[in-house]
């Protein structure tokens, strides 16, 4: 027997108050953990980018265009590999005007080359490669819009005017989890003839590969260089970078999120507090009995913290214990094939793991730290008189 | 479990007076209160309800301090230790049998026997082997492992008062310790008690309103208005 001991002892006390804590805060701990699996996996992109690639784009904004000469004059850079380029095209399937997905119109063979991350069957290559109308779509695309190769599709616009109609040339697939497995690709020529004379020969943005990943900043400020003296001048970043850049504009939604996360350990800290709070208050005649017996303040305060972070440890491991599976083996993968443009790697992370035990297990002891306090500032006398 | 302090003063209170404030207004508990009890004496304090008998116990036990004059057990001045000292000198000292028994639910007959020893450096089994010692003396031996809501109300008293004695204290100091019983067990403990102070010459100090309670012990003193009557 020992004093940790008997505090633990403690929590058996009132099984019902202690199961309902435990659940609380384990439920608490759960949303903590997927909140910042969110977070981390929504960072995913920018931190498994690929080293090579770099991303070049307008230097005003992201969404206003770049000359497509501009790509022959990067491939003559030296250090760079390849070159591709894309367009934003904001396709819509008209039968599925929910779902939202990257439909980018590309250069095929040359993204193929700089993405060559993506997994495509050496048929379907070829025959996405021939087909001026043909698209290569991501395998959980393919399996949300129920599309299968030799398949047709019209797709609509936000923003360019028309319906546009492709054949399933390929399904593309990854291990990586840089390469959005949602993703619709088709023939940068066709969206191009589809535009007005006045906006053709203009990309979106281009990406190149680099012969060594120690160079990528020396590169990149070599090609914005050569851009410097003509009307259109680039910005040319990481991929890293670039995926930073595009994710700052949703820095909103994850302040949001960082937010509630916060809120919601606030939320663990008043359900512990009360209940360690509870437990002191019902328990100030024994206290007093302790400390009659010879026990100091601080092996009082021992009674009330080991409690209290007792409750957050175990909270916290039956929290994720219930998380990690609920994600591994079912949301995750879920999340990964219906939000894949904003999630295409969705897992619980070890350190977000140890990150939300941690943080359970301190704010046990944060929770009873002011009931710790005020159970050993009890004098003897008046603890002892208060229920006799 | 022997006193060798037998005779010798082992509780003396001089001059004492207790003073209480509610709000401004003084509340004279005892005063100028003088007492002696020798080492291995059965003394029983007797008085009506707010006569001070619990606050001359609570000085003795060295729960609370004298407004005034000196109180000196086992032969320290207890009215002018730090609460650190207080607490060191309870643990060392003072063996405590109260009302309500106040025994840990959570703990077993024996754990709350052992409880005292958890202030001690002795090792875990030494600790156990005191705490079986124990409850042996006050018949409990086969209860050890009985949780405080499996016992009676006179079983419990009998675990109090092992908790009371596991660490040889010089003095054991009991507030009203048949006054949730019935007569029966109110007997064994007072005979309990009695065998305590003779054959293991155990000081002993009971604040009683029972008059049987208070005939087991040697000397009764009575207090009424704070004076020794």
């Amino acid at each position: 027997m020992s004093l940790l001991g008997i505090a633990l002892r403690n929590l058996r006390r009132n099984k019902l108050r202690t199961t309902l804590t435990v659940l609380g805060v384990a439920v608490a701990v759960m949303a903590f953990l997927l909140l910042r699996t969110i977070l981390a996996s929504w960072n995913a992109s920018i931190e498994y980018a690929a080293k090579d690639r770099l991303g070049t784009r307008h230097k005003v904004s992201f969404i206003m265009e770049l000359p497509k000469r501009y790509v022959d004059r990067i491939r003559q850079e030296k250090g760079i590999q390849a070159a591709t380029w894309a367009n934003w095209f904001g396709g819509k399937d008209p039968r599925h005007p929910e779902e939202f997905f990257m439909t980018l119109a590309v250069d095929p063979a040359s993204y193929l080359d700089v993405y060559n991350e993506m997994q495509v069957k050496p048929a379907e290559r070829e025959h996405w490669l021939g087909d001026r109308q043909g698209a290569l779509i991501g395998d959980h695309l393919a399996a949300k819009l129920a599309l299968k190769v030799g398949d047709r599709i019209s797709l609509e616009s936000g923003i360019f005017r028309g319906t546009y109609t492709f054949n399933v040339s390929g399904i593309y697939t990854s291990q990586s989890p840089t390469i959005d497995r949602t993703g619709f690709l088709f023939h940068w020529d066709y969206f191009d003839q589809s535009r007005p004379e006045v906006f053709r020969d203009k990309v979106g943005w281009i990406v190149s590969r680099v012969d060594d990943p120690a160079h990528t900043a020396d590169i990149s400020a070599s090609v914005d260089k050569g851009f410097d003296s003509l009307d259109v001048q680039t910005l040319t970043m990481s991929e890293k970078q670039m995926n930073n850049s595009f994710l700052g504009m949703f820095s909103a939604i994850l302040q949001a999120v960082q937010i509630v996360s916060i809120i919601i350990l606030l939320i663990l800290l008043l359900i512990l507090g009360n209940t360690i709070a509870m437990g002191v208050r019902e328990r100030r005649h024994e206290y007093g009995v302790l400390r009659a017996l010879g026990f100091l303040p601080r092996h009082v305060a021992t009674f009330v913290i080991g409690e209290s972070v007792a409750l957050g440890l175990i909270a916290g491991l039956i929290g994720v214990a219930i998380a990690y599976p609920l994600v591994e083996y079912g949301l995750g993968r879920w999340i990964e094939e219906n939000m894949n443009t904003m999630f295409q790697w969705f897992h619980v992370q070890l350190d977000v793991m140890a990150l939300s035990v941690a943080l359970a297990l301190l704010l046990g002891a944060v929770a009873g730290a002011i009931p710790a306090w005020r159970a050993s500032r009890l004098t003897v006398i008046d603890a002892l008189r208060r229920l006799d | 479990m022997s006193d060798a302090n037998a005779g010798q003063p082992m509780v003396e209170l001089k001059s004492v007076d207790k003073t209480f404030f509610r709000g401004n207004e003084p509340i004279h508990v005892l005063e100028d209160m003088s007492l002696d009890v020798p080492g291995g004496m059965f003394m029983a304090l007797m008085g009506p309800s707010g006569s001070g008998k619990t606050t001359v116990l609570n000085l003795i036990a060295g729960l609370d301090r004298p407004s005034k004059g000196q109180v000196r057990v086992a032969n320290q001045d207890v009215g002018t230790m730090s609460d650190g000292a207080l607490a060191a000198f309870r643990a060392r000292h003072i063996g405590f049998i109260f009302q309500s028994y106040n025994l840990l639910p959570v703990l077993t007959a024996a754990e709350n026997v052992e409880l005292p020893l958890l202030l001690t450096k002795l090792p875990r089994a030494e600790r156990r082997k005191r705490a079986q010692t124990a409850l042996r003396v006050v018949g409990l031996e086969e209860r050890m492992g009985y949780y405080p809501r499996q016992l009676s109300g006179g079983q419990e008293q009998r675990v109090s008062i092992a908790r009371a004695i596991v660490h040889d204290p010089s003095i054991v100091i009991a507030d009203e310790p048949t006054g949730d019983l019935d007569r029966k067990s109110a007997d064994d403990i007072l005979a309990l008690l009695v065998r305590l102070n003779t054959e293991f010459h155990k000081t002993i100090v009971m604040v009683t309103h029972d008059p049987l309670a208070a005939e087991r012990a040697t000397v009764i003193h009575r207090l009424d208005k704070g004076k020794l009557a």
